[in-house]
């Protein structure tokens, strides 16, 4: 049996360093996490006031019901979500090729766009992580 | 127009999205994620978020049918849902670990739905463990929270027929308690039956 990303030492490994790599593309993170699509928390950063489990469970919810609405819709697939609040906003993007979601919080020092440039960037660059033997 | 909010509930594996499925008469808006936990529950795709139908009893009157996701970690989805739900539809495999249970969990979890609406208990997959349970179930019921009555049959999730009485055995329950509620004078809370 293939082994959960949330129990993979591989996927703990490589999330940590793409998740590092998050932090110095946008300075105001106060959280990221990674997280299996069915709200396991495989790997998360910074933010030490935050329920890992909590949060990568929510963020399972949320991905899953954005990207029902745009299914319902016939919008084509999902490509992030974005929950912005007034001190802060939320950017979730899937790694491609793996059932896995980076979810990202920010403070409301960043602006939308360098969040959703930096945190898309570290799906990519997870991506190509999790490529290599 | 009127409408019933229905929530199904259960364990993981217990049929939850396949009752909704069975049941609804629109096509049924899942959140299904693959699933990382094959020990709890040895199937590809679990439950995210939730699963919705509908069923449209008359011109008037309508069913909303909101399935939860049925690990705990997704707690925060039943308290969502619960709130507009006047019922739940508590669906638990019977070969299932510590089955008794785990109803008596789920139902402590979602009583005040009970005070407000009601519960009946669905037990699935009865036919894989050597005998039907339902005493089980209704003693340990009855041991548990004496003056508590919850209706408990065997139905197969698949089974649109079975679902249907399942559901409506439910919905006269909630439908019994509104009218002693009405008849003393007395409100069952918010989240009953709506028209709008």
């Amino acid at each position: 049996m293939t082994l959960a990303p949330h129990l993979d030492s591989k996927y703990i490994v490589r999330g940590e360093l793409a998740l590092g790599g998050l932090r110095d593309l946008a300075p105001s993170l106060r959280y990221a996490s990674l997280l299996t699509e069915d709200g396991f928390s495989v790997v998360s950063v910074a933010g030490k006031e935050f329920d890992s489990d909590r949060f990568a469970s929510m963020a399972s919810s949320t991905q899953a019901l954005a990207d029902a609405v745009a299914r319902e819709l016939q919008l084509g697939d999902n490509e992030f979500v974005i929950v912005a609040a007034a001190h802060g906003h939320v950017v979730q993007v899937r790694v491609d090729d793996h059932p896995l979601v980076l979810a990202a919080l920010f403070t409301d020092k960043e602006t939308i766009g360098i969040s959703l440039t930096a945190a898309r960037r570290t799906a990519r660059r997870l991506n190509t992580l999790l490529m290599a033997n | 127009m009127a409408e019933h909010v229905i929530l199904f509930a259960g364990p993981m594996g217990a049929g939850k999205t396949s009752a909704i499925r069975a049941l609804s008469e629109i096509d049924v808006v899942s959140t299904e994620a693959a699933n990382s936990d094959r020990t709890v529950a040895d199937k590809p795709t679990t439950t995210v978020a939730l699963d919705y139908g509908e069923i449209g009893i008359n011109e008037a009157e309508k069913v909303r049918l909101y399935g939860v996701p049925g690990q705990r970690r997704f707690d925060f989805m039943w308290t969502i849902l619960a709130e507009r739900a006047e019922g739940v539809l508590l669906l638990v495999n019977a070969d299932a670990d510590n089955p008794v249970e785990t109803a008596i969990e789920y139902v402590k979890e979602f009583f005040a739905l009970y005070e407000r609406g009601g519960i009946v208990i669905g037990l699935t997959r009865a036919d894989l463990v050597p005998r039907a349970l339902i005493e089980e179930y209704a003693n340990a019921l009855a041991d548990e929270m004496p003056d508590v009555m919850i209706p408990v049959l065997t139905v197969d999730a698949r089974s649109q027929e079975e679902m249907m009485t399942l559901l409506m055995t439910l919905i006269a329950n909630i439908e019994l308690k509104q009218a002693v509620a009405d008849s003393i004078g007395v409100g069952v809370g918010s989240g009953g039956r709506r028209a709008r």
